[in-house]
């Protein structure tokens, strides 16, 4: 298993994560469980809005992704095969997500990209609620589309059990996961590149795009809209 | 600082995206709904113990457990006709109106909560059959009572408005029928189970 990063050095406190993405890490948290607890508790209209802010972060996450912080973006992250063997034999020294774990973040924003498109199509089950877009399917499409939405979320649930265990594993080995993606700094060796950070005005237009999009879902997606 | 206001403007970015009126998750655009399902109405009539007045059966004498089975599926097929003929009004009132869609399928509604009435008789409870009826129906038959007379009322209502082209009324009108179908449902039946 993956060793420490701990080669030569004194650690420094450097920034790892940049505002952008620790703001959507802890509103998509704080989203998937109210999305939970408001559709158990009756209050679809919340559920539906939640799901709403849902897809505005994730649209903005997918952007900053291309254009953000050195460590936001998905090319700084997302390795190969090899890379993950080369990981799992504890060569890897970097900030940022570690091969696997970038593995781990691919899987949860599709995971909840699907989750996010089941419910836009979805209805419940009296008719009282549609989702932005289900007037663009069939009634009979709706209705198995909210069931597949409800089996769904146990799929989030078991990648959300995975990312907890790992970060309770690092934390066994001597790795604080949780305090760097509150404060945005780690201690890191002395010696490995910093964060390069993104520019706040390119997140800005890349929230302006992800607001813009979700309005336009919510509006039915017109002109495809019937 | 520079952060910080990032921060600010994501956040009331955020609160804006999500500033749609509830009112709207009703707007979706919709093509009606081909369901050709046919309507319990028939099946409702054969009960034959069902009451021909609209007055609750609630207290009435416990049937037996062959009649409860009926009536409980019965209830079921009414039901999820119910379901189907708000889903098809949902679609029909979305986008452009589709008034005979309206009409046909309030009509039914108002049919089908009239029904209703003689489906929830002392005994056809969860402990008879499956059912996703909560006991508290029967411990609180008057509240349960209550909350019926107001779906019908609210069904008859939108039937009486679909008959006009006020679609401004209609949609006020079903969201009155959604918030009846809602406030016994939240109350007294219970999860679906998988």
């Amino acid at each position: 298993m993956p060793r420490q990063v701990s080669r030569g050095g004194e650690a420094l406190t450097q920034r790892v994560w940049d505002l952008p993405v620790r703001l959507v890490h802890w509103l998509l948290a704080a989203l998937i469980a109210f999305s939970w607890w408001s559709v158990h508790h009756h209050h679809t209209d919340w559920h539906i809005w939640s799901g709403c802010a849902i897809l505005t972060l994730l649209v903005f996450r997918i952007l900053w992704g291309f254009v953000g912080s050195s460590t936001a973006r998905f090319s700084s992250f997302v390795r190969g095969p090899r890379a993950v063997a080369a990981y799992w034999r504890g060569k890897w020294s970097g900030i940022g997500h570690n091969p696997l774990g970038a593995l781990s973040v691919l899987a949860l924003l599709a995971a909840v990209a699907v989750q996010v498109g089941l419910g836009l199509v979805s209805e419940d089950e009296d008719g009282i609620f549609m989702g932005p877009l289900a007037g663009l399917v069939s009634t009979d499409t709706s209705d198995k589309a909210r069931d597949l939405h409800e089996l769904w979320f146990n799929v989030i649930l078991a990648l959300v059990a995975l990312h907890l265990l790992a970060i309770g594993y690092y934390r066994l080995r001597g790795r604080k996961l949780t305090l760097p993606m509150i404060t945005g700094r780690a201690p890191l060796p002395s010696g490995t590149e910093a964060m390069r950070p993104g520019k706040w005005w390119i997140a800005l237009i890349c929230l302006g795009f992800a607001i813009g999009f979700t309005r336009w879902i919510i509006a039915g997606a017109p002109p495809f809209s019937p | 600082m520079r952060s910080t206001l990032v921060a600010a403007a994501c956040a009331c970015a955020l609160l804006a995206a999500c500033n749609w009126k509830a009112g709207q998750a009703n707007s979706a655009q919709g093509n009606i709904s081909q369901d050709n399902r046919p309507p319990a109405t028939a099946k409702a009539s054969a009960v034959t113990n069902a009451p021909a007045s609209n007055e609750m059966v609630m207290l009435a004498v416990p049937v037996s457990k062959d009649q409860a089975l009926r009536i409980m599926h019965v209830r079921h097929e009414g039901m999820e006709a119910m379901g189907d003929a708000t889903k098809a009004l949902h679609r029909a009132l979305s986008g452009t109106p589709d008034l005979a869609t309206i009409r046909s399928n309030a009509a039914k509604v108002a049919q089908l909560s009239e029904q209703a009435s003689t489906w929830f008789p002392a005994g056809t409870g969860p402990d008879v059959g499956k059912t996703r009826a909560k006991p508290a129906i029967w411990q609180n038959s008057e509240d349960f009572a209550t909350r019926l007379r107001a779906l019908q009322t609210a069904a008859r209502a939108l039937e009486t408005t679909s008959k006009s082209n006020d679609v401004a009324a209609m949609n006020a009108r079903f969201a009155d029928l959604g918030g009846t179908c809602k406030a016994c449902h939240d109350k007294y039946r219970a999860e679906e189970k998988h």
